[in-house]
């Protein structure tokens, strides 16, 4: 099922622990070497920038081929056309993908990446060009089934969000047909059904087959976070129900059980990060900040309580203040936690480390790179760490 | 680090106990939490900042312009002694920073400063009609600070500074959104800027003075000195052969550097730059006076091929600087 040979998969996933803990200093020079030679990994992935400037290029390469063919076999314009040539680029967007993927074991370099959403765009644009009736049930679930496969086949996270993303919206479209009633539940109905997903992708974390898709998971895993705070967000639904339901609600009117999403809507982010705390889960706390933003935002646009600069001052001074108090408070690691930066790991071991690997070299491409951007190290806002 | 992993290793005898047992250890080890606050604390003082200049903005009736300047002064001064307090003295290595506040500060300082000096010549015009002074004054203020605090937030600020002083307003997001380039003379000064920076990036590795500033340098040296010569292309229509020549020899050099130190950001630039160039005067070359269609099929055909060429291109470069790095 899988394009790569799962011991590549393996592999490489064991190599990127033993650099990390190598790099924590937990393993000796010598083990590390080991696990290296034990271990190769034949996949191909480039630099970072490296990567970004092949996705760029490979979308300048898939665009003109289809213009090119556009203006070749499809300039009369008429849709039966369109529609066979962008099933026919999905195809052969498909087809060189599982190529390359064959012949060079491109992993994550970029080209891969764009060519794999190249087939979903090309194969949902099919499905647009028809513009008498968009059936969107029928998109999502198509949307769904092609990301789920790329996903299952590349092992790819972002397929894994586009695919939980259609999920989310064929359930969305589909429960909506039941009836009014359907449109009333419909928020605790995607409540339930992100905490399901959740869940369920944890459960997939514990299987050891399933090791190579922790990413993907994980990637699905916070998705789901906000999922669940959306569809329990009160201008979320507000918004949306006004979409479905007549008559419409005007920005005063009330939302029937408003103050049940009012709750919802300040007590998620919170709740999120005590959880976070308790389980030493920092996805939960990032998410839970990120949202506490989105509430403030949700209860500015229905009540102007405070102007926006006062509302600003107010949110500075509380966080300068509360991030200060901390930063101070554990300087001391307290409760499993500590403001002091994890020592990260010294410019000797990481030569050291370069050095291993190039020994190591003849079975294996893959290295870490140590200097991003050649030895620089770029400051914004007084950062002074290296990036 | 997932221990399941480290449990099949020890399993396969290609780590040991004693290790093994320092990586199960280390999960109850204390979670840092260093970034999250710091981002925290950052976003506070952007917000605090932005808020009360907003404030002082609509109440500047009612508050007065003396008081305001007064307060910008006396803050601005309260962030420089702070730093100066804690500041290590000048040298021409790196210092590493004494504390989280230190940089948040010095940056608040030096942001007061030009807010100040700005104010001071916008409301009461100390420096008359001459407006180059005006810019001059607090760049050499904020070099002078980036060199003696070390702070590269500073440096990035004022080579801002230098860049509007010489003429060309940038900043690094939106350089090419907010400069008209048709101007000849600002492709000029934008050339002998790029160049300037260019060569500061070489002295401060060459003389060994404050080195790690180098990479500052050469990001705003490389990308104006392209972007300039690029918009000299286009601009003066007529010659953009005998400006594509400049441009290749520039593009090269930084090539060669990026070569040279492993750096696979320039590399990646220098390439795109050069493609722009050359796609521009392939454009230029197949499309004249009387071309039909063929030469725009022949256009869509070139940036197919180029594309693939310049995948080839990249995956090649890729790995001659990840041997280089490795040894």
């Amino acid at each position: 099922m899988q394009a790569y040979n799962s011991n590549d998969l393996y592999n490489q996933i064991i190599r990127q622990e033993a650099s990390d803990a190598f790099r924590n200093n937990y393993l000796s020079e010598e083990s590390y070497k080991k696990i290296l030679l034990s271990k190769p990994c034949n996949l191909y992935t480039p630099n970072y920038f490296i990567r970004i400037a092949l996705g760029l290029v490979t979308i300048i390469a898939v665009l003109f081929t289809a213009v090119l063919l556009g203006l070749l076999f499809a300039s009369s314009g008429g849709s039966a056309q369109v529609v066979t040539l962008c099933f026919f680029l999905g195809v052969a967007c498909y087809a060189s993908l599982e190529l390359i993927i064959k012949n060079k074991k491109y992993y994550n370099a970029g080209v891969d990446n764009i060519l794999m959403s190249s087939v979903i765009i090309f194969f949902l644009s099919a499905f647009f060009v028809n513009d008498i009736t968009i059936n969107y049930i029928l998109i999502s679930a198509i949307s769904m089934a092609i990301a789920l496969y790329l996903c299952v086949r590349f092992t790819d996270a972002f397929m894994a969000i586009v695919c939980y993303l259609s999920f989310v919206l064929f359930v969305f479209f589909l429960y909506q047909k039941l009836g009014p009633i359907a449109k009333t539940t419909l928020p605790f109905l995607m409540m339930i059904l992100s905490v399901g997903i959740y869940v369920i992708m944890q459960r997939l974390q514990k299987k050891d087959r399933l090791v190579t898709y922790n990413f993907c998971l994980k990637s699905v895993m916070l998705l789901t976070l906000v999922t669940f705070y959306a569809s329990c967000n009160y201008f979320v639904v507000k918004e949306l129900s006004n979409q479905m339901l007549n008559p419409r609600l005007l920005i005063k009117d009330d939302l029937p059980l408003g103050w049940l999403f009012w709750i919802f809507t300040f007590s998620i982010p919170f709740i999120y990060i005590f959880y976070g705390i308790k389980r030493k889960d920092l996805l939960f706390i990032r998410t839970g900040l990120v949202l506490i933003a989105a509430a403030i935002f949700t209860i500015r646009y229905y009540h102007h309580v405070f102007s926006a600069e006062i509302s600003m001052l107010i949110a500075g001074s509380v966080l300068i203040i509360v991030s200060y108090l901390l930063i101070q408070y554990l300087k001391e690691p307290r409760k499993g936690y500590t403001s002091i930066e994890m020592n990260p790991p010294g410019k000797n071991l990481l030569n050291i480390e370069a050095l291993i690997i190039a020994r190591t070299l003849g079975t294996s491409s893959k290295t870490q790179d140590n200097s991003l951007f050649g030895g620089g190290s770029g400051g914004g806002g007084g950062a002074t760490g290296n990036f | 680090m997932d221990k399941r992993i480290f449990e099949k290793l020890l399993i396969a005898e290609l780590i040991n106990e004693e290790e093994f047992k320092k990586i199960q250890l280390q999960e109850n080890e204390p979670v840092s939490v260093h970034w999250d606050l710091r981002s925290l604390l950052y976003l506070g003082i952007v917000l605090l900042t932005t808020a009360l200049g907003i404030l002082v903005y609509k109440n500047i009736n009612t508050i007065g312009h003396d008081v305001i300047l007064i307060a910008i002064a006396v803050l601005c001064a309260a962030c420089f002694w702070y730093s100066f307090k804690n500041a290590h003295g000048y040298s021409n290595k790196k210092i590493a920073s004494s504390n989280a506040f230190y940089d948040y500060i010095l940056l608040l300082g030096c942001l007061l400063l030009l807010t100040f000096i700005g104010y001071l010549q916008f409301e009461y015009e100390v420096f008359g009609n001459r407006w180059g002074i005006a810019i001059f004054v607090p760049m050499i203020l904020l070099f002078s600070a980036a060199y003696y605090f070390d702070h590269l937030g500073v440096l990035n600020l004022a080579i801002v500074n230098l860049a509007a002083w010489v003429g060309i307003s940038i900043t690094p997001l939106n350089v090419i959104r907010e400069n008209d380039f048709s101007n000849e003379r600002l492709i000029y000064s934008g050339i002998v800027l790029g160049v300037f920076l260019a060569a500061m990036a070489f002295l401060s590795v060459y003389k060994n003075i404050k080195a790690h500033f180098s990479f500052t340098y050469k990001n705003f040296g490389c990308h104006i000195l392209l972007i300039a010569l690029l918009a000299a292309m286009f601009y003066f229509e007529n010659y953009y052969l005998l400006w594509f020549l400049p441009l290749c020899i520039v593009s090269f050099l930084f090539f060669k550097n990026a070569i040279k130190e492993n750096s696979f950001y320039f590399l990646v630039i220098t390439i795109l730059y050069a493609y722009i160039a050359l796609s521009y005067v392939f454009i230029r070359l197949i499309f004249t006076e009387n071309s039909g269609e063929n030469s725009f099929y022949l256009a869509i055909v070139y940036f197919i091929f180029s594309g693939i060429g310049l995948i080839w291109l990249f995956i090649h470069y890729n790995k001659i600087i990840k041997q280089h790095a490795g040894i």
